[in-house]
């Protein structure tokens, strides 16, 4: 990048939040060194920074604590890192209006920390919440455990302001629960990853914390008794909050059920009034006894916090040293049969493979490790995992591998015919292609 | 209409026969005024074609004619909207889904059903209710409107505060493009690849294409349900009563407010058992587990106490919670007994500014000379002025459209919006600016034209561009079968 540019971006966001240089390391995408990585203080300056790469035509990649990053296929051209985590004020909180506004860099943690001082949270839990970033968790669609009942980001967004590729502010939704006024643009930035403008601020709808909360743990011989457990508590009157599944592998790498033979366990998250939730954890005992569980225990206070966090961060924490990893959406009913095929074409190719599902939606996070020094198992082992899917009607994302394995499996399945109106909205919201550019479904 | 000739238009009529059948096209005009209004009778506007297609291949093979042709086109439910959105403002084509009814599939296992577009709202309910499931977006409607035109409008009902709009309840769509091509946005699976077009599509208001197989999600039917009636003496203090509900960390089912006005007209019409002297009465819903249901009960009747109600009433059993819900949804039937015509307005505001913008209210109406019935989602601050008044009096009509757009100014101003469930259709188009800048509408417009370049597909709606061939005529006026209370609308 010519130094006169540089001087430019300076003279937007000042000289101290402009790195270059050795300082980009945190920054190096698949292998990639950005030209500069920029950290904005105001939505104005996001604006002007944006307005000029427009201009240069530089490729801009936001950036919110990074934990998503890795998610995308290797960026066409990386120009400038725009870093949002100075954007990082809570700006609006009503607790009467279950409501909140929010700068898009805050942390999670912090957001929730002051939701939590007036009684109420907002109702997402993806990994990683002391780093992961309000914008970030939006853009990447990210989710945890409690979406069971409460949703993901298109059920809790209800307002967002954007910098579009130009550098125009824009607003979508607004600030109130309900409203039907125009497009409902909020959704089409939600898991956009940057494609389409970068968030900077966000609306969302609260809920108040609840009085009491705790995780059943039920082991169970085999996988396949999960999925007839999962199968029993969908048709019951219980309410669980988050319907989680771990298969042996993954509750023997997170150390979740020591000492017990298990082939798999069910996680039930319970949360509401104290009545509500002993209720719920006496069905639950009561209605997985006849499954034949193996071991049951109920998780309280920071053991029921340390589990949801395994289960959450799965992929990091189940082998020393995963090769890749792969989300999978299927049908619920078909979570438990996908398990176990994928875990035996694993074994054939000599691989290790865990799994986690938030069941009960069908969202399988399947994790790999082996295979030394080859990338080669690992492709086939994905391949296979990806066609497996794909006949039980579901789709993939390739969310963890090497390059090398990038470069032989693609990261996004391809979007089919409606691909033609995506590829048709970028290039409305950003004809010159600039934001985040090659990263997305379909080459987007 | 457009200006065909008549040459043209017999051509036209016959390839439309050739696609669905001749039984299943009207040209006749006398016909085709049964299909000029929506629930809002203010504007008119004429087909040159309705047709009924029966399957996507149809609706497809339509679509491509009006196309080929230049051919407006507008796909329209049960006609039940409240905007205009549904009327062929161009005149052209209008693809009416009322024979495509189906329920294709059920799977209790994921939780889920395929429907088409034409299925009534409530019959769903109905299919699945002896199973122990039911669908959650509950319009007022719901015995009439059709799923498809709950997702053009994304609509809600009283029982959004808790279970979400229509959005939330959509996994996926089989959709005819604006171009005639069928493409399926989302499916049975969660978290869908690319960018969420089902969620951009839902509350396209048809603009985007033509929604023909419906992916809904569909829910147990709660163990315990729990309804209470509180009556106050102040408006205020009711309005107090909502955010007090809130602060005590509960969400109920429904949170619904009654005004005086339009209490007197239900006890009136139906004899529901409301306080006829209460300034305001507030409705009340719990649902979920039996376990805890009691003591949530007793926090909602602590708090509405509190704020001051002066009668706090638990529904005793199924047929006293039936009788206290009549009298909610029957409201707008009854002020077809205290006045000749009436309009509702649509508009939502942060709760917590619920005493201050009642009270706008109430002196924007007084000012313009007419009076005003309140009866509305209090719980998301969704509110429903319904401006009473005789449209035989000259000039009174565009006193209640000035008064309107007053209010709708005031929800602007506190932070809110101007429509939470109706929609913006022809009724809001210049008030779209009231919230929304122009590079918001240019956005709006951009993702238009990826989904509709051409812009055929349902033309002349949401934005304030085009002239349209659209008359003005008196508004809505109550149906006979709504007076009886046998049609509900909200």
């Amino acid at each position: 990048m010519h130094s006169a540019l540089l001087d430019k971006i300076r003279g937007i966001v000042g000289a101290e939040s402009v790195l270059t240089g050795v300082e980009l390391s945190p920054y190096v995408l698949e292998g990639r060194t950005p030209a500069a990585a920029v950290f904005p203080g105001s939505v104005e300056e996001v604006s002007a920074l944006l307005a000029l790469a427009s201009d240069e035509g530089i490729a801009v990649t936001p950036w919110g604590g990074g934990t998503k990053i890795a998610i995308g296929a290797p960026p066409e051209r990386l120009g400038l890192v725009l870093g949002l985590r100075r954007l990082n004020r809570l700006l609006e909180h009503e607790p009467g209006d279950l409501t909140a506004t929010s700068q898009a860099g805050i942390t999670l943690d912090a957001l929730q920390g002051r939701l939590a001082a007036r009684g109420q949270w907002l109702s997402l839990d993806p990994a990683f919440g002391e780093q992961a970033t309000l914008g970030g968790i939006l853009a990447a669609n990210a989710s945890g455990p409690r979406r069971h009942l409460y949703g993901t980001a298109r059920d809790l967004l209800i307002g967002v302001t954007v910098v579009a590729a130009d550098g125009s502010v824009v607003k979508g939704g607004g600030k109130v629960v309900k409203n039907v006024a125009g497009y409902d643009l909020p959704k089409l930035y939600i898991g956009s990853f940057g494609t389409l403008g970068i968030i900077v601020e966000a609306t969302v709808k609260l809920r108040p914390r609840p009085d009491d909360d705790r995780l059943v743990l039920t082991c169970f011989e085999r996988l396949k008794d999960c999925g007839q457990a999962v199968r029993l508590v969908l048709a019951s009157d219980l309410i669980p909050s988050a319907v989680d599944l771990l298969d042996g592998e993954a509750l023997r790498g997170v150390g979740l059920a020591p000492g017990v033979e298990t082939g798999g366990a069910l996680l039930l998250g319970f949360d509401g009034m104290r009545e509500q939730v002993e209720w719920q954890c006496e069905e639950a005992r009561r209605l997985l006894a006849g499954a034949g569980p193996v071991a049951q225990r109920v998780l309280e206070a920071e053991a029921r916090d340390a589990a949801w966090r395994s289960v959450r961060e799965l992929g990091g924490r189940v082998f020393p040293e995963a090769a890749a990893q792969l989300r999978l959406a299927v049908l619920p009913s078909q979570v438990a049969e996908v398990i176990e095929q994928a875990g035996a074409a694993a074994q054939r190719c000599g691989l290790r493979a865990a799994f986690g599902a938030h069941a009960a939606v069908g969202i399988v996070t399947a994790v790999l490790a082996g295979g030394g020094e080859s990338a080669q198992p690992v492709i086939a082992a994905l391949r296979e995992w990806r066609e497996l899917v794909r006949a039980a009607g579901g789709h993939a994302v390739l969310e963890r591998a090497p390059l090398a394995v990038k470069e032989q499996v693609a990261v996004w399945d391809p979007p089919g015919p409606a691909g033609r109106i995506m590829e048709r909205i970028k290039i409305q919201l950003d004809p010159k292609g600039i934001l985040n550019p090659g990263r997305f479904v379909g080459g987007i | 209409m457009t200006t065909l000739t008549e040459s043209r238009r017999q051509s036209l009529g016959r390839a439309l026969e050739g696609i669905v059948g001749k039984a299943a096209v009207l040209t006749d005009p006398q016909e085709l005024m049964v299909y000029e209004s929506d629930g809002l009778t203010l504007f008119r506007a004429l087909a040159d074609f309705v047709v009924f297609p029966t399957s996507t291949q149809q609706v497809s093979a339509l679509v491509r004619l009006a196309d080929a042709e230049g051919l407006p086109f507008v796909a329209r439910g049960a006609g039940t909207g409240l905007s205009g959105g549904c009327l062929p403002t161009e005149g052209g084509l209008v693809i009416a889904l009322s024979r495509m009814t189906r329920i294709l599939e059920v799977d209790y296992d994921n939780q889920l059903a395929v429907v088409e577009p034409g299925l009534v709202n409530l019959h769903l309910s109905w299919a699945v209710g002896p199973r122990g499931y039911y669908y959650a977006p509950d319009p007022a409607s719901q015995q009439a409107c059709t799923i498809g035109g709950n997702i053009a409008n994304n609509s809600g009902g009283p029982h959004t505060l808790k279970y979400g709009v229509t959005t939330n309840h959509v996994l996926g769509l089989e959709v005819v493009l604006p171009d005639g091509e069928v493409v399926w946005l989302g499916g049975k699976t969660r978290d869908p690849l690319g960018y969420d077009l089902t969620g951009v599509f839902v509350g396209s208001e048809g603009t985007f294409g033509i929604a023909t197989k419906i992916v809904v999600r569909l829910l147990k039917k709660p163990q315990a349900v729990k309804t209470v009636l509180a009556a106050f003496d102040e408006i205020d203090r009711a309005s107090e009563a909502v955010s007090a509900i809130i602060a005590r960390g509960l969400v109920p089912a429904a949170l619904e407010m009654i005004d005086q006005v339009t209490i007197q007209a239900v006890e009136d019409a139906f004899g529901c058992g409301y306080p006829r002297d209460a300034a305001a009465a507030l409705l009340i819903e719990l649902d979920g587990l039996a376990a805890g249901m009691e003591a949530q009960a007793e926090r909602v009747v602590a708090a509405c106490r509190e704020a001051g109600a002066r009668e706090v009433r638990t529904a005793k059993d199924e047929a006293e919670r039936q009788l206290l819900w009549k009298g909610r949804k029957s409201a707008f039937g009854a002020y077809g007994r205290v006045s000749p015509a009436y309009m509702v307005m649509d508009g939502v505001i942060p709760r917590t500014k619920l005493p201050y913008v009642l009270r706008r209210v109430n002196e924007i109406v007084a000012a313009a000379n007419l009076r005003v019935g309140n009866v509305f989602h209090a719980g998301d601050g969704n509110l429903h002025p319904n401006i009473l008044y005789d449209p035989r009096r000259p000039g009174e009509e565009a006193r209640v459209v000035q008064a309107g757009a007053e209010i709708l100014k005031v929800c602007a101003e506190v932070g809110g919006s101007i429509s939470g469930e109706h929609g913006i259709g022809l009724e809001k188009m210049d008030y779209m600016p009231f919230i929304f800048s122009p590079a918001d509408l240019a956005t709006m417009h951009r993702v238009k034209e990826a989904f509709n370049p051409r812009g055929l597909c349902n033309p002349g709606k949401i934005f304030p561009t085009k002239k349209s061939c659209v008359e003005t005529g008196p508004a809505y006026r109550a149906h006979p079968i709504e007076e009886k209370g046998l049609a509900q609308r909200f």
